[in-house]
């Protein structure tokens, strides 16, 4: 120790330190991965669970028509359409209005209309879900009610209505990110050719955006199917398959999604070693693989376009 | 590749008046469709705040003049800073909103000192810290050049001193407790409170105008709004505790403003806002009351914020929700942020893009989108899996809650937090490492100090989407109703969005349209303001960029 310079001992106890940081920072990123570990982990654990009663089966699970536990019947389907109604409606609301938002924003916008707007939008987007499930259950259904429509006291076009302001500021926020990101040039260019600012917009910024714009859709879509307390507060839990030849019968009625399906599990009377109670983690698996892989896509998509212009 | 088409004739610029039409109602449609979508959520939000405070219930008398004594010079003073002296209209409202953020977490921390932590406790934990910190501190003076060494001080000697080991060596805290005297409840807040926030204020105030004199005032300042409460909240019905919970942070906040403000000579006619603002409240109160004027009756008043849910509405209050909101929130604090700002750290400041690491660099990235993707609910099912199931911590206790929506907005924390970092120029950090600093030390000194704004605001937004995260908490097992109040973290403890949740399964209307809209006020008004705060934070952040 005294043969040492204080300096180079110094240094050596420094990169120990260093080390040890270094390898507590890893910790925490690498506790990311062990996150999704575990939901898949966790998830699968407790499905393998759920297939091992008697009255439940993969095949029955992924063929049959009807979820009724009290019964034994564990059909996904009826799940499966009722959170296909609430995306497809919140699509219809959601993408029209986001994208139009998107290109007012990024191209006709100005600056002071833009420092109103998008911070309106982001609050709008940081309103909880419970919020937005109440509005749905007693302003809007009511409104829609009286406006004569034949809806139940909870039904899902409201909740999908809902569920499609909820992910406005999410298309217009991510449209407009890949609106703004193309760059000048090409708008000068068709400026250029006596181009009007709508067929710019239209015809060069919008295709030299739109798998950016696409993927804020993917995304979007994943974050409706996903989506638990709207449904459940206005959507109800009456389990409906949707009926091809009444579609309005289905949107005017309640539906149970499988996120409340989820919700009704571990919240009703089901005990926790009924095969119902794990259903729960069966639904809760096809989840996570449906908006893992949409969310994966949505990337990939915006990955490969923040390529052309960089 | 237009020129290959047949069609290049009919490209651009063909029917002029068609076309500037036509570009006309697009540009129309697309603002009417954005318009449309806020105008349809503020008339809902419009529709709560009448079922919350019900303001035509009051006598006219009443609203007239509140009308005149508060509207009216708010619309005058508005209008003056929009006409005159547009700078003042930002510091005006930011001399209104810092208060009210302030006591917001003032109003926090006041129901922890009421329900978990008693003033004594927290005199003791603060002497505590104070003398570990006075160790590690006097350490590194003697010994600087033992680096290791430090490094195993500054971890151990804070744990020995606060929480000791357990069964073997009691922590110092418990030594103090027996003492034969030990300050009461007041002059532990005056001690363990007041006077750390003044000194906060102070040394801020003193770093800031680098004279010692001006921070011995502002430390002063504070200590003397905070010590008023001794007189001033007897008379007013306050008890004196409560008043240093409040005051001190407020007046200290204000006096850091005020400073600020004073300091750049900039909109110094903004700072009149708040007083004419609360100045209007008082006397409006005082000439209803004078004049017999009955209030709205509101169902989101004192009793609702005070009481606990019962099966009569009017008589249903938020309050012990309202305690186990903040628990979970504590517990995101200080699990969550750590971790997830740790993360980012290490991918923008230590990690590699080559090689194998660097695969993983990549695969941890794009784990962290996905995750940020994940239903919220599928982190419900986790927390029930992992927390309670695997590990066997209680159903519904705060820790379960805190961990299970943590690990739900620990990819947000994350992904903020890189691009705040990543927003520090790069030329700052080869400053750093051109001293002579090593990684750390440039994270510590260079890179988290510039990026502490950016990271703020980040984890206010994140935390305010924590508050309002609803279906994990159903997972968790956290009840329904609660009618008392969480006396620790391991208690069972109800939450204010579950609360509202199972508010809307009441059919009667009382509870639909009165306390339901009561909750949902209460929630928007905690989540608004700290969602406005964040957004004004960055915004200013980004324009001294």
């Amino acid at each position: 120790m005294n043969g040492e310079s204080a300096l180079t001992r110094g240094a050596t106890d420094r990169d120990v330190k260093e080390r040890l940081v270094g390898v507590l920072l890893f910790a925490c990123a690498a506790l990311t991965i062990f996150v999704t570990a575990s939901i898949l982990f966790t998830l699968a654990y407790d499905t393998v669970t759920f297939f091992g009663f008697d009255e439940t089966s993969v095949v029955g699970f992924l063929t049959e028509l009807e979820w009724e536990p009290r019964n034994g019947f564990y059909g996904v389907w009826p799940l499966v359409s009722s959170t296909l109604i609430v995306t497809v409606v919140s699509a219809l609301v959601a993408i029209p209005i986001g994208t139009a938002a998107a290109v007012y924003l990024s191209e006709y916008a100005s600056p002071k209309m833009r420092s109103v707007i998008k911070p309106a939008l982001e609050i709008l987007a940081g309103i909880p879900t419970v919020v937005y499930g109440y509005l749905a259950l007693v302003y809007l259904t009511p409104w829609l009610r009286s406006i004569g429509l034949p809806l139940g006291s909870f039904n899902l076009l409201s909740a999908s209505i809902m569920v499609g302001i909820l992910i406005v500021p999410m298309v217009s926020s991510l449209s407009e990110d890949a609106m703004s990101a193309v760059p000048d040039s090409l708008r000068q260019a068709g400026y250029g050719l006596g181009a009007t600012k709508y067929e710019v917009s239209t015809r060069i910024v919008i295709p030299a955006a739109v798998s950016g714009v696409f993927s804020s859709y993917i995304l979007a879509l994943s974050r409706a199917i996903g989506e638990t307390m709207i449904v459940v507060m206005a959507g109800g839990l009456q389990t409906n398959l949707f009926d091809p030849l009444d579609p309005f019968g289905s949107l005017a009625g309640s539906g149970r999604t499988m996120t409340a399906a989820m919700v009704n599990a571990v919240t009703s009377d089901a005990t926790g070693g009924s095969p119902e109670y794990y259903s729960m983690f069966a639904i809760g698996l096809s989840l996570f693989a449906i908006t893992f892989l949409m969310n994966l896509a949505s990337n990939r998509i915006a990955a490969r376009y923040r390529e052309v212009y960089q | 590749m237009a020129s290959e088409t047949p069609s290049s004739g009919t490209w651009f610029g063909s029917a002029e008046k068609v076309g500037r039409l036509r570009g006309r109602i697009f540009k129309w449609t697309c603002l009417g469709a954005t318009v449309l979508t806020l105008a349809l959520m503020l008339v809902f939000l419009l529709y709560v705040a009448n079922d919350a405070f019900r303001p035509f219930s009051a006598d006219p008398g009443w609203l007239a003049t509140m009308g005149l004594t508060v509207v009216v010079p708010i619309a005058l003073l508005a209008g003056y800073y929009y006409r005159r002296d547009r700078s003042a209209g930002q510091v005006a409202y930011t001399a209104l909103g810092l208060p009210v953020l302030v006591a917001l977490a003032s109003g926090g921390l006041w129901l922890l000192f009421r329900h978990i932590v008693s003033p004594r406790e927290w005199f003791v934990l603060v002497v505590s810290i104070v003398v570990a910190g006075g160790l590690v501190v006097g350490h590194s003076r003697v010994r600087h050049d033992a680096v290791t060494e430090r490094l195993v001080v500054t971890v151990l000697v804070p744990l020995l001193v606060v929480v000791g080991i357990p069964t073997v060596l009691p922590g110092l805290g418990q030594f103090l407790y027996l003492l034969p005297v030990l300050p009461n409840a007041l002059f532990s807040l005056i001690l363990g409170f007041v006077l750390p926030v003044a000194a906060i204020v102070g040394w801020r105030v003193r770093a800031v105008r680098d004279a010692d004199r001006d921070g011995a005032i502002a430390a002063g300042i504070t200590v003397a709004g905070g010590l008023a409460g001794l007189g001033l909240g007897p008379l007013v019905g306050i008890h004196p505790t409560s008043w240093f919970v409040f005051a001190a942070p407020i007046v200290g906040a204000l006096v850091v403003y005020v400073e600020h403000v004073v300091r750049n000579d900039k909109g110094l006619s903004g700072l009149a806002f708040p007083v004419v603002v609360v100045a209007g409240v008082f006397a409006g109160l005082a000439v209803t009351q004078l004049l017999g004027f009955a209030g709205p009756d509101a169902w989101l008043n004192m009793d609702f914020l005070t009481s606990a849910h019962d099966t009569d509405p009017s008589e249903a209050g938020i309050y012990p929700t309202l305690v186990g909101s903040v628990l979970i929130l504590l517990v995101i604090v200080l699990s969550a942020f750590p971790v997830g700002i740790g993360a980012a750290i290490y991918l923008e400041e230590y990690a590699t893009s080559q090689g194998r690491f660097g695969t993983v660099m990549e695969l941890i990235q794009v784990n962290i989108a996905n995750l940020a993707g994940v239903p919220s609910i599928v982190y419900g099912v986790l927390g029930l899996a992992i927390f309670i199931n695997l590990i066997g911590m209680g159903r519904g206790t705060a820790v379960v809650a805190g961990f299970t929506v943590g690990l739900l907005i620990l990819p947000i924390v994350i992904i903020s937090t890189q691009e705040a970092i990543r927003a520090v120029p790069d030329s700052h950090r080869q400053a750093s490492y051109a001293m002579g600093a090593t990684k750390w030390q440039t994270v510590r000194n260079v890179v988290l100090p510039e990026s502490l704004a950016g990271i703020f605001t980040g984890t206010i937004l994140a935390l305010g989407r924590a508050i309002g995260e609803t279906a994990p908490l159903l997972m968790i097992g956290i009840p329904a109703t609660v009618r008392i109040a969480p006396d620790s973290f391991l208690s069972r403890t109800g939450a204010m969005p579950r609360q509202i949740f199972s508010w809307s399964t009441q059919i009667t209307t009382e509870f639909r349209y009165g306390v339901l809209a009561a909750g949902v006020v209460t929630l928007l008004v905690v989540l608004l303001t700290m969602n406005a705060a964040a957004i004004v934070l960055r915004n200013r952040s980004q324009q001294t960029q």
